[in-house]
């Protein structure tokens, strides 16, 4: 018993005492800092209760960031999965490229958010308008210059950063997928759309919870792709939640509204992506 | 056998995982008794490669010191890592301060430098911005000046002089009369204009309006609330650069995805515009496109309709600051430091031929202490005839010019706000940061 203990604590002990100082710790001074006026510099700090909780739902900015990113978030959970999900059934399929396909459309994530979003406000704003110039597309000029190509600029860049990974959980999972069902649906008459979506959705489900999550998460979280893609601009219109609790700290210099913002964004997204799981993870079918 | 195995496997773990913490912590070097180490956390990049040869300048004359310079470019990437700096315990020795409002959040880490022989040196209304109960925080970095800078040849072949134009009626009718001529002289527009960047609308295009408002940045600093008596002069502005501005898709909104390298080294540099408002720093982007076309430029005022309007704003960007938490011998090696660099022979060589700065120092007269650019000697022609106004931007509301007003110019010009809406959302805005 005691041996277990001890082997129990030795692996877990050194995660557990990393993760308390990067996570845990700054958790909980992050919590007491948002009860508090400091400006981010002063060693003074007084305390001033729920004070920046009330202000911040006084905030416009905030809150439109909020309804943004909720939009956002939307948009890219359902488009980066379908679109992983597609590439994973091309990818499975006996093609002799399949191997190269898997790493080309794994690459796009391998490339920092930063850079990414260097790249594709290059793209949006000289490429584009090349290309609307030669074609006469109007629709094609002017990118990133208003809220909505703003938007779907950030939905397109995270789409195609994100779908490689998680085609890459959906390949994991289709091909643990036992072949004679498969191939008994096959006997059975069922053609290929069937197959999908009586065989092949219901057993990937696992994989399912997994990426939801995973998309679910980190559009809520984006930092690095909406600051070099678009700045939050124009006028703020394309900031999201992340960005504008930066600028609250740092341009602003209101660290304790900053923190009370963070407090408020952990406890939607935690409620959020939980129960996500869970209702996931209870329509999940076995073997 | 198992359990010391085990117990083996646990040690040799905590050992790798105590080591690696030690590893973080011992990083700094041990040092000779007599030796200083200074550590300099600056912010212009663009003097990065100047101030490391002026520091290994320094410290050949002076073996007992040890200066390190570190660089983080960029506005707020600066606050913010100046921040994790002193929270780390990291502290630097001398830093950048931009102002009052900087001066104000971090006096209790900053050493009066009221003492330093420079002080007398540096010129009338540098100091009064880190001036704080009688006693002074900075040291002048620089002087920079900003105004619209056009393209002489341009200038030239449109049969426009340019000396002539002092006022907005005739910039005006200089710009239209480019317009008229813009496929003959091969131009995509008259002006470039940067809405994206609301650093250039919001803060520098805007201290043209306040500048007449306020005397300096002082009053704006302590201004409560604002009359922005000139704002019908500062729409005149912004609508000749709007109209006459190079448009992605033809309409004003898209301004706002024109930004600083669109606006510098794409449109201007390449003379497919012949005017955009940029300040001397703007030289280097547009020498390193076409030095033929940095040569041949010049500023042409802000002219503010009903105030001055044969001006440009000149200012001191940013600030110098020893940190007071450091040893007596720390300060004493940075406060020389920085006085040999703005004060001595082979300082002041340095600062005009490697910082390429215009100095903010008196002192600086002899014959090779010329400034080199045309837009640093323009800037210096302005102050001599004195046509210059203040930077008062620096005494804006922390935030308000950039995410406020910038991000309102940007609705305005996409269409989504009035600009009698845009005045008031600036009073409103202004008046409740100052509360």
């Amino acid at each position: 018993m005691k041996r277990s203990k001890l082997a129990f604590w030795g692996f877990v002990g050194p995660s557990l005492f990393a993760f308390s100082l990067v996570v845990i710790i700054p958790l909980l001074v992050g919590i007491y800092y948002s009860f508090t006026d400091w400006n981010g510099i002063r060693s003074q700090v007084n305390f001033v209760g729920l004070t920046n909780y009330l202000d911040i739902f006084k905030d416009e900015g905030f809150v439109q960031a909020f309804i943004f990113t909720t939009k956002f978030t939307i948009a890219s959970v359902i488009s980066i999965n379908i679109m992983g999900f597609s590439l994973a059934l091309l990818v499975t399929r006996k093609l002799k490229i399949s191997n190269a396909l898997r790493t080309i459309f794994f690459m796009p994530n391998l490339i920092g958010g930063l850079i990414l979003g260097f790249i594709w406000q290059f793209i949006f704003t000289k490429g584009f308008a090349t290309l609307g110039e030669l074609t006469g597309q109007r629709w094609l000029l002017g990118w990133l210059s208003n809220q909505e190509t703003g938007f779907w600029g950030m939905v397109i860049l995270m789409a195609w950063q994100m779908s490689g990974y998680l085609m890459v959980i959906y390949v994991a999972a289709i091909q643990n997928i036992p072949k004679e069902l498969v191939e008994a649906a096959q006997i059975d008459g069922a053609n290929a759309w069937e197959r999908t979506k009586h065989i092949i959705f219901p057993l990937v489900r696992p994989a399912f919870t997994v990426s939801l999550f995973l998309t679910l998460s980190n559009s809520f979280k984006l930092y690095d792709q909406n600051l070099s893609l678009t700045g939050g601009g124009p006028a703020n219109s394309t900031q999201m939640i992340a960005m504008n609790i930066y600028n609250t700290a740092f341009k602003f210099n209101e660290m304790g509204v900053a923190q009370a913002k963070a407090v408020v964004f952990f406890l939607v997204i935690g409620v959020i992506t939980i129960s996500q799981v869970y209702i996931t993870k209870k329509s999940e079918v076995e073997m | 056998m198992k359990l010391k195995g085990k117990l083996l496997l646990i040690l040799s773990l905590l050992i790798v995982s105590a080591l690696m913490l030690v590893g973080c912590g011992s990083k700094e070097s041990k040092q000779a008794a007599d030796q200083v180490t200074v550590d300099i956390f600056q912010f212009k990049v663009e003097a990065k490669d100047a101030l490391e040869s002026a520091v290994a300048e320094y410290m050949k004359e002076n073996p007992n010191v040890k200066i390190n310079v570190q660089t983080v470019g960029g506005g707020d990437d600066y606050g913010a890592a100046l921040k994790s700096k002193f929270a780390s315990g990291q502290e630097p020795a001398i830093m950048n301060m931009g102002g009052m409002q900087d001066v104000k959040d971090w006096i209790e880490k900053l050493e009066d430098l009221s003492d330093q022989p420079w002080v007398d040196k540096a010129f009338n209304g540098t100091l009064e911005a880190v001036t704080a109960d009688g006693k002074i925080y900075g040291m002048p970095f620089a002087q920079e000046g900003y105004g619209f800078i056009y393209n002489k040849s341009i200038f030239e072949k449109a049969g426009i002089d340019a000396d002539s134009i002092k006022s907005f009626d005739a910039l005006q009718a200089a710009v239209k009369k480019l317009d008229a001529k813009k496929d003959e002289l091969g131009l995509k527009a008259v002006i470039s204009f940067p809405a994206k960047e609301t650093w250039v609308t919001g803060l520098h295009l805007s201290n043209a309006a306040f500048a007449n408002e306020f005397s300096d940045v002082v009053e704006a600093f302590n201004a409560k609330t604002i009359d922005f008596k000139y704002a019908d002069a500062f729409k005149k502005l912004i609508d000749l650069q709007a109209n006459y501005g190079y448009k992605p898709d033809g309409t004003k909104g898209s301004l706002n995805a024109v930004d600083y390298s669109t606006q510098v080294e794409e449109l201007f540099a390449l003379e497919q515009v012949a005017i955009t408002q940029q300040g001397n720093w703007a030289y280097g982007s547009i020498a390193g496109i076409d030095e033929e076309v940095a040569k041949n430029i010049g500023f042409l005022p802000i002219p503010v309709v009903g105030a001055k309007e044969d001006s440009i704003p000149v200012g001191i960007p940013m600030y110098w600051a020893v940190n007071n938490g450091k040893d007596e011998s720390v300060k004493d090696a940075a406060k020389d430091f920085l006085n040999w660099l703005y004060t001595s022979e082979k300082g002041k060589q340095m600062i005009i031929h490697d910082f390429k700065f215009i100095p903010p120092f008196k002192g600086y007269e002899g014959e090779n202490l010329e400034p080199t650019d045309p837009l640093a000697r323009d800037i210096l022609k302005y102050s001599n005839q004195d046509r210059t106004m203040p930077w008062v931007f620096m005494g804006y509301p922390t935030g308000w010019g950039m995410d406020k007003l910038g991000a309102d110019i940007q609705s305005y010009l996409a269409g989504d706000l009035s600009w009698n809406q845009l005045v008031e959302n600036a009073k409103t805005t202004w008046a409740e940061s100052r509360k």
